[in-house]
């Protein structure tokens, strides 16, 4: 497309009026709408023509569609210091660059990441720095160097595969180097969720504009990091800090869409200068580890030993070259504002190049001319820490004291301080109350190295300021991300990340840590629903027999029951319970002799107290934890599933009363849980990853039979026990089909224990377990079965030859210990760290 | 003089350890004024031993135990020939001044340079507090070696020599606050107020010969591993050492193990071990010159 005249593009901005109206770039400022001269630059002149077509309503509902995305996927980030996710807000315009412009940018960018790992190479080869080097207290002062990985040489040769860089245009219309990237640069997946959203709302203008595409970026870094690995098909994996990072989702998209495993340290075993993985097959190496944990936490035995993040030997066997790493630890070493002032030279000794993208002017108070020169323009310039990243200072806004203070520090600890030049960020079109208003905004540009060079990806992450005077962007309050759309010349060809791969119908082997999350999901979820299914009972009880009525016992049985489940606080203070619903039913506790709470007060606590650590809520809550270690793993509805369930809105004081209102929000809760099974059962693949959730749901049904058995079937049963037991083990159709009499102890026994057709008895889930570890992997060819086979086994058997008229408490409880010890070898077999958690400590003591 | 080190480690743990991974700085330097005649290291249960060098030219080993054990048992020896006098005061004593520039304007990246002991470091991190008290031993255009002396010896009077009240992770900033501490404390606070003012210091693990010579008192710090610090007094006078804790320059008495940015750096015994219960250790260390041993 060749540039419009002024007047056509005049005219199409006027076209479009009914929101470009009234819109003007701030002063002092470029922007990307209107460009130096005052017309509009070309590529927002295309976009302009082609949204043209497009009504408010149009976008109003592209607009919803999208935000509909973000919120079933989940798309979230955490801001530092925060415990919940962030739903992820996305600018409804793109920022958009045309390919002209973008090619200047995507040769600066590729030039300084060559630079980058010059500068690594030259550093980590250890000895005296040569002639024109940066001086040391520049690079050293980083705590991203790190001594332990000098004279290592990078396993596939090369310290840096990703590198990140903050680019803004400056009111020159230049675009400058704001920071470098090059630790374990983050942001590439949150640039691909953008894209997808942006392409709900705009699914036919990406393809007429020809946006061009990111898959070939990925596909390329994929490519990329395999080429590190010394074998022939290498496993390559995202080691990554876990749930806790603030960029967790982003990680685990990213492990989703390029196919890799996502594993924690906790996972990896260093030995002998290998690394490998623990996985419910044994251990199995691994090659490549594109790491987001820092640096410095990779290994606590070589670098920061407080680290819990990382893997005891990991540098040992880097230097080893047993496996590689991308970003190499220690390549954070070069992206602090302390070099910043260095890099042209750097360019030019290094590369023999001039650079293609200036950095913004940085003065490095380490070096006396440059602190003096800093020093002296106190009143204009930003003043930042050297090495660690932070807000910066503006000494105009400092008063005398804050300005001494300043040069105090300066003239003590130059090494620690830069000075740079305040840079006026470009201005980008953002959609406000129903027009467009311009934004400064900053761009993140990220480079791969390929086999054949550095690629870099065409677009980005745009971060722009919710207010228009912002000079620095980071991601937290009141930031906006935004795609990045740059406009080809010619048609774009598909290429989505569809690599030539043979067929395989195995995926890979089970991480041992995610074979434990998968197993505590399935059983916390599980125990979730059963206790649900008893406070329904309870409640159901409570409203059907009234007061003094036939039920009462069934109600003190069913009580006992949740409490021996520990879904209520163990002891009740009488005060604290008034206190907190105001009990206006206190009348109907001397019906139920053992409970100080009514039992429909105590059916809602074992709903909603997440203090007991048997109740729904808490029950929830753990299944909650376990799932977002796995969302790698869990298709986004499950994981929307699992992540939006509650026992429902607290009730209020009027609510409390009510069983009804306990009944009804427990059958909710129900008809979730059933969501959840379902699209468990109709779309997970049946590898070893459903096995484990398959299993752990079974353990803990096979529990829940037993012990609803042994307290509503036991020897003196009554027919509201057996019915109540009945609908809790959902027989109640089986059984009146069976049976022309009312429920006797004998034949609900054996619906709820032995029948091998009914899905909620033991026998069923016995047999399941059994089919699930015979088509586990074995560690061993030797034949024999592994001990959770056995157990399964014998406890089938046992099942298979138990007569219902003769079980009773003892033959319970001996079911009861079979299912825990069978548990119990299924953790010792699979993921070996499991519940008891024999977690790595320090060895301490001033020796 | 030659001395003969042992020194014992011993962990014992309530539960079986299935695996441990550690790192032992347990190998006396070899160096300007000491030489290392023999060194050898031995742990129970048995490991797979790998020995290298550190950054700071240490001699490390790596350990791998993968056999169950509720005590592993690490035992240090060592030969060392001690030729270093305590320095005495430099006749030119660079200013404080421009030692601190020399300091951030080479590009030298070397293990010895000083750059290396410039920067805040994981157990010594800046602490602006303390330089501000260090200052007063450092006025515009005092000398280096006499700032960082008169610093030392602050320390030693002002500070209470108190063992078992702080362990291996009180934070500088505490010791300097309660005024109490051991030798890792002190060296740790020197380290913090020397680097506050911008000229390089670094950490020091090593040993005192048990015993004194006859007629001399027994120095503090000799019944276990010692620590003191090298501060750097510019490119003419290089690396000197300062015992904080004994208020004396590093001399004859003073073996070398490992010198790094703090205690984090030379710890003698690093590692993780997987165990779900408590810990408990214990360590002997004797230091004996080989005449005494030779004739005891």
């Amino acid at each position: 497309m060749t540039a419009l005249t002024r007047a056509q593009a005049r005219d199409l901005i006027q076209g479009l009026s009914h929101w470009t109206r009234g819109y003007a770039p701030l002063p002092g400022a470029a922007d990307e709408l209107i460009g130096t001269d005052g017309t509009p630059r070309p590529a927002w002149a295309r976009l302009a023509e082609a949204l043209g077509p497009m009504s408010p309503g149009d976008l109003a509902r592209g607009f919803g569609s999208a935000e509909r995305h973000i919120r079933e996927v989940g798309i979230s980030y955490r801001v530092h210091g925060e415990a919940a996710d962030r739903a992820w807000p996305v600018a409804h315009l793109p920022v958009v660059i045309d390919a002209a412009e973008w090619r200047a940018i995507a040769a600066g960018v590729a030039q300084r990441a060559r630079l980058m790992e010059a500068l690594l190479a030259e550093i980590h080869a250890g000895g005296e720095a040569p002639d024109g080097a940066p001086p040391a207290a520049a690079i050293v002062g980083s705590p991203n160097y790190l001594r332990p990985l000098v004279g290592v040489a990078p396993p596939g040769g090369r310290h840096l595969s990703l590198y990140a860089v903050d680019i803004g245009r400056g009111p020159d219309g230049r675009w400058w180097v704001l920071n470098d990237r090059t630790q374990a640069p983050s942001g590439a997946g949150y640039a691909l969720e953008n894209r997808i959203v942006l392409s709900r709302v705009y699914p036919a203008l990406m393809e007429r504009l020809r946006v061009q595409r990111l898959a070939p970026f990925f596909a390329a870094f994929r490519d990329g990091l395999a080429a590190l690995g010394a074998r022939e098909e290498p496993r390559v994996g995202l080691l990554t800090p876990g749930p806790y990072s603030e960029t967790y989702f982003e990680q685990a998209t990213l492990a989703r869409y390029l196919g890799l495993p996502l594993v924690e340290g906790d996972d990896l075993v260093a030995r002998d200068g290998s690394v490998y993985v623990r996985t419910v097959s044994g251990l199995k190496r691994i090659d490549v580890l594109w790491r987001r944990v820092d640096g410095d936490y990779c290994d606590p035995l070589a670098l920061d030993a407080r680290s819990r993040l990382g893997v005891p030997g990991l540098v040992a066997a880097l230097r080893a070259g047993g496996v590689a790493m991308a970003n190499m630890p220690g390549a954070g070493a070069v992206e602090q504002p302390a070099l910043m002032g260095f890099m042209a030279l750097q360019c030019r000794r290094l590369l023999g190049e001039d650079p293609l993208l200036p950095n913004i002017a940085t003065w490095w108070c380490g070096e006396p001319a440059a602190r003096e020169e800093a020093l002296g323009r106190l009143d204009t310039l930003a003043f930042a820490d050297a090495f660690v990243p932070g807000p910066s200072t503006l000494g105009a806004e400092l008063d005398a004291a804050g300005r001494a203070a300043l040069a105090a520090r300066i003239r003590a600890r130059g090494v620690d301080v830069v000075g740079q030049e305040v840079v006026r960020l470009s201005t980008t079109p953002v959609w406000r109350d129903g027009r467009l208003e311009p934004r400064p905004f900053s761009l993140r540009v990220y480079a791969a190295a390929t086999p054949n060079g550095w690629h870099v990806m065409p677009g980005g992450f745009a971060r722009i300021a919710e207010r228009p005077d912002a000079r620095a962007v980071s991601m937290g309050e009141g930031t906006l991300s935004a795609d990045v759309w740059v406009l080809a010349d010619a048609p774009v060809a598909r290429v989505s990340l569809v690599p030539q791969e043979r067929i395989r119908r195995v995926s890979g082997h089970l991480p041992s840590r995610a074979a434990d999350d998968l197993f505590w999901l399935g059983r916390y979820l599980e125990r979730a629903e059963a206790t649900t299914r008893l406070v329904a009972a309870l409640a159901a009880a409570r409203l059907e027999g009234g007061e003094g009525g036939p039920g009462d016992e069934t109600v003190v049985r069913l009580e006992g029951l949740v409490r021996s489940l520990g879904a209520v606080p163990e002891e009740e203070e009488e005060e604290e319970d008034a206190g907190e619903d105001g009990d206006p039913v206190g009348e109907g506790a001397d019906a139920a002799p053992v409970a100080a709470l009514p039992a429909c007060d105590l059916a809602r606590t074992a709903l909603d107290d997440a203090a007991a650590p048997g109740s729904v809520a808490a029950s929830i809550a753990f299944a909650r934890r376990a799932a977002s270690h796995l969302r790698d793993r869990l298709a986004p509805q499950a994981w929307r599933l699992v992540a939006d369930l509650s026992p429902g809105a607290p009730p209020g004081e009027e609510a409390a009363a009510s069983p009804a209102d306990t009944l009804d929000r427990a059958h909710a809760l129900l008809e979730r849980f059933a969501a959840i099974a379902g699209l468990v059962h109709e779309n997970m693949t049946r590898s070893d990853g459903w096995r484990l959730l398959d299993m752990g749901r079974r353990i803990e049904r096979g529990l829940a039979a037993c012990r609803v058995t042994g307290a509503l079937a036991g020897a003196g049963a009554t027919s509201a026990d057996l019915d109540a037991l009945l609908d809790i083990v959902d027989c109640q159709i089986t059984y009146r089909t069976r049976y022309l009499f009312g429920p006797a102890p004998a034949p609900v026994r054996d619906l709820a224990l032995i029948d091998p057709n009914s899905p909620r008895s033991l026998a069923f889930q016995a047999e399941r377990i059994l089919e699930h570890v015979r088509a586990l992997p074995r560690l061993h060819e030797d034949g024999l079965p592994e001990p959770p086979e056995r157990l399964a086994a014998a406890l089938a058997r046992g099942l298979a030859i138990a007569d219902a008229a003769t079980i009773d408490a003892p033959t319970l409880a001996g079911f009861e210990a079979d299912l825990a010890d069978l548990a119990d070898a299924i953790g010792a077999r699979y993921f070996p760290r499991g519940a008891a958690a024999a977690r790595p400590e320090k060895l301490s003591g001033l020796a | 003089m030659i001395y003969r080190i042992r020194h014992v480690t011993t962990y014992s743990y309530e539960a079986t350890v299935a695996s441990a991974r550690c790192v032992l700085r347990l190998t006396p330097r070899d160096d300007a004024g000491q030489a290392r005649l023999f060194g050898d290291v031995r742990v129970v249960p048995s490991a797979r031993l790998r020995e290298e060098t550190c950054f700071f030219g240490a001699r490390l080993h790596h350990a791998e135990i993968d056999t169950p054990h509720r005590e592993l048992r690490i035992e240090a020896r060592a030969r060392v020939r001690i030729t270093r006098a305590a320095p005495a005061a430099p006749a030119e004593d660079p200013a404080f001044e421009a030692v601190r520039a020399a300091a951030a304007t080479g590009t030298s990246r070397a293990p010895d340079a000083p750059v290396h002991a410039l920067f805040p470091s994981q157990a010594v991190p800046a602490a602006p507090e303390i330089a501000a008290w260090a200052s007063a031993s450092l006025p515009a255009g005092r000398g280096v070696f006499a700032g960082a002396s008169d610093l030392m010896r602050r320390i030693h009077a002002e500070f209470a020599y108190a063992p078992g009240e702080t362990d291996v992770a009180t934070p500088a900033r505490e010791a300097f606050r309660a005024r109490r501490g051991v030798c890792q404390d002190f060296a740790h606070v020197m380290i913090a107020g020397l680097r506050g003012l911008g000229l390089p210091a670094r950490y020091v693990s090593g040993y005192l010969r048990t015993l004194p010579p006859a007629g001399q008192p027994r120095l503090v710090g000799a019944d276990a591993t010692h620590a003191w610090v090298e501060a750097w007094c510019g490119p003419d006078l290089g690396w000197i050492g300062f015992d904080p804790t004994n208020a004396a320059l590093v001399g004859p008495d003073h073996i070398v193990l490992a010198v790094g940015r703090d205690y984090a750096d030379v710890s003698p015994v690093d590692g993780v071990v997987v165990s779900s219960g408590g810990q408990s250790l214990s360590v002997s260390v004797d230091v004996v010159p080989e005449e005494e041993a030779r004739g005891g």
